[in-house]
């Protein structure tokens, strides 16, 4: 078990027994997620929290967005933010609503930014988290032009400080509460992609390629 | 000190995807299974927490366990940031860069109030398991109050929030138009399982209808 993630920060303190410090099982987790969430504090000491995508290489997890960007300004380099990551993978109903809860897994990782400066790693994040949005991609779509790249910012945290919770299983409820008569179990969900839409645009002929037909995050299992 | 209202809320970058539409906060709360909530630690350092979330009219319901210093802080009063999201399609351009997504997000700032009316405290309840199914909030077993010693809820009002929705195929350039490269977007949503019963469920109790009317996107 690779625990040097933990710290007072990431150690999972509400229903213990379902923190995950193993960096296996946290980097899996922010591989399937599509997005995340980022926080931070902004100037006036209070703080924000964004939708984005993020993309993990080995033992760093990156943030992209535009120069113009109010977030990529506000965190652009040595500046403390947290990322969290949510997938649901099904709805627990118990009998009581206290005990309703889902099956779920999280990730929450902790760092100070850095921006990314080196050409050959921001060729290869640029590439990365193209491919986190369709596995694959990156081969095909036309990469960033030398200008494209400038009006870009990445920044990176390391993984050195990150947890995940993972919550899985059937309801379990006191004695007392067994007996009503009430239906308890698992409503699993599971994110699935529909028709691909063709680009009104498209030039003719352009056939849809196998990993927008076969779309699934990595990791999950197939439908 | 809070920044000015207005200025939290405007949508600098792609201020085209801001949606002033007042009804559309509000949905996206609702649609969304969970959301983020984001605050400031002792040490001035940003914290974020998954959680799941209920709307009665203009205020958001959170609900944690009293002995989270999380709980503690928000309930205590704590200037709070709460991001809901939606994806609904995968937008791909012909160009890595134009790449994006069709997603609608609510961000919602302020700072929460412990509830501790009971009829509040038992509406709440009842919102949020209404909003991870509606229907549900008829059959489960409300509340006891030895439950409330564990749990607190906090209430927030929407009263600054904004909402951002991209809608529609890629934007390439168009000198990219010609390139040899598929575009589109891929609609993704939310489908649900089979349900499975509890392996203690007692003998005879059919697996509601509600179960079946689960959409979300």
């Amino acid at each position: 078990m690779t625990t040097e993630a933990l710290t007072p920060r990431t150690r999972v303190r509400r229903l213990p027994e379902l923190g995950v410090y193993e960096r296996d099982q946290i980097k899996a987790i922010l591989d399937e997620a599509l997005y995340c969430h980022l926080a931070w504090v902004a100037a006036d000491g209070d703080p924000r929290v964004i939708p984005t995508i993020h993309t993990r290489i080995d033992d760093t997890l990156y943030v992209h967005g535009s120069n113009a960007s109010t977030t990529l300004r506000g965190i652009r380099g040595g500046v403390p933010i947290a990322i969290a990551v949510t997938i649901v993978d099904g709805i627990r109903f118990a009998r009581s609503m206290f005990e309703h809860s889902m099956n779920y897994r999280t990730v929450i990782v902790y760092g100070t930014t850095q921006e990314v400066t080196d050409p050959t790693e921001l060729a290869r994040v640029f590439d990365a988290i193209t491919d986190q949005v369709a596995p694959g991609r990156s081969a095909d779509a036309r990469r960033p032009t030398d200008e494209e790249l400038r009006q870009t910012t990445f920044v990176k945290v390391s993984l050195d400080e990150c947890s995940a919770k993972v919550s899985e299983g059937f309801p379990e409820e006191p004695d007392d509460d067994l007996a009503l008569d009430v239906w308890a179990g698992i409503l699993p969900l599971r994110t699935t992609p529909g028709v691909p839409q063709d680009d009104p645009l498209l030039k003719p002929g352009t056939p849809q390629p196998p990993y927008v037909t076969n779309w699934r995050r990595p990791g999950a299992t197939p439908a | 000190m809070s920044a000015d209202p207005g200025e939290r809320t405007t949508i600098h970058r792609h201020p085209e995807r801001a949606d002033q539409d007042p009804a559309t906060v509000p949905r996206i709360l609702d649609e969304a299974l969970t959301c983020t909530v984001a605050w400031v630690d002792a040490e001035g350092r940003p914290r974020a927490l998954p959680t799941i979330h209920a709307r009665i009219d203009d205020t958001l319901y959170l609900h944690g366990s009293r002995a989270a210093r999380a709980w503690k802080a928000i309930a205590g009063g704590a200037e709070i940031c709460i991001v809901a999201m939606l994806i609904d399609e995968l937008v791909l351009a012909r160009t890595s860069p134009h790449h994006s997504m069709n997603y609608r997000s609510a961000v919602v700032y302020g700072h929460a109030r412990e509830v501790t009316d009971p009829e509040e405290l038992y509406a709440a309840a009842r919102a949020i398991t209404h909003h991870v199914l509606p229907g549900r909030e008829r059959d489960a077993a409300e509340p006891r109050d030895k439950d409330w010693r564990e749990t607190l809820i906090v209430g927030m009002p929407i009263t600054e929030a904004s909402a951002k929705v991209r809608a529609g195929p890629p934007k390439d350039d168009t000198s990219d138009l010609d390139l040899d490269v598929w575009a589109g977007t891929l609609p993704l949503r939310t489908v649900v399982g089979d349900p499975i019963p509890s392996p203690d469920l007692r003998e005879g109790i059919a697996a509601p209808d509600y179960l079946d009317g689960y959409r979300r996107p």
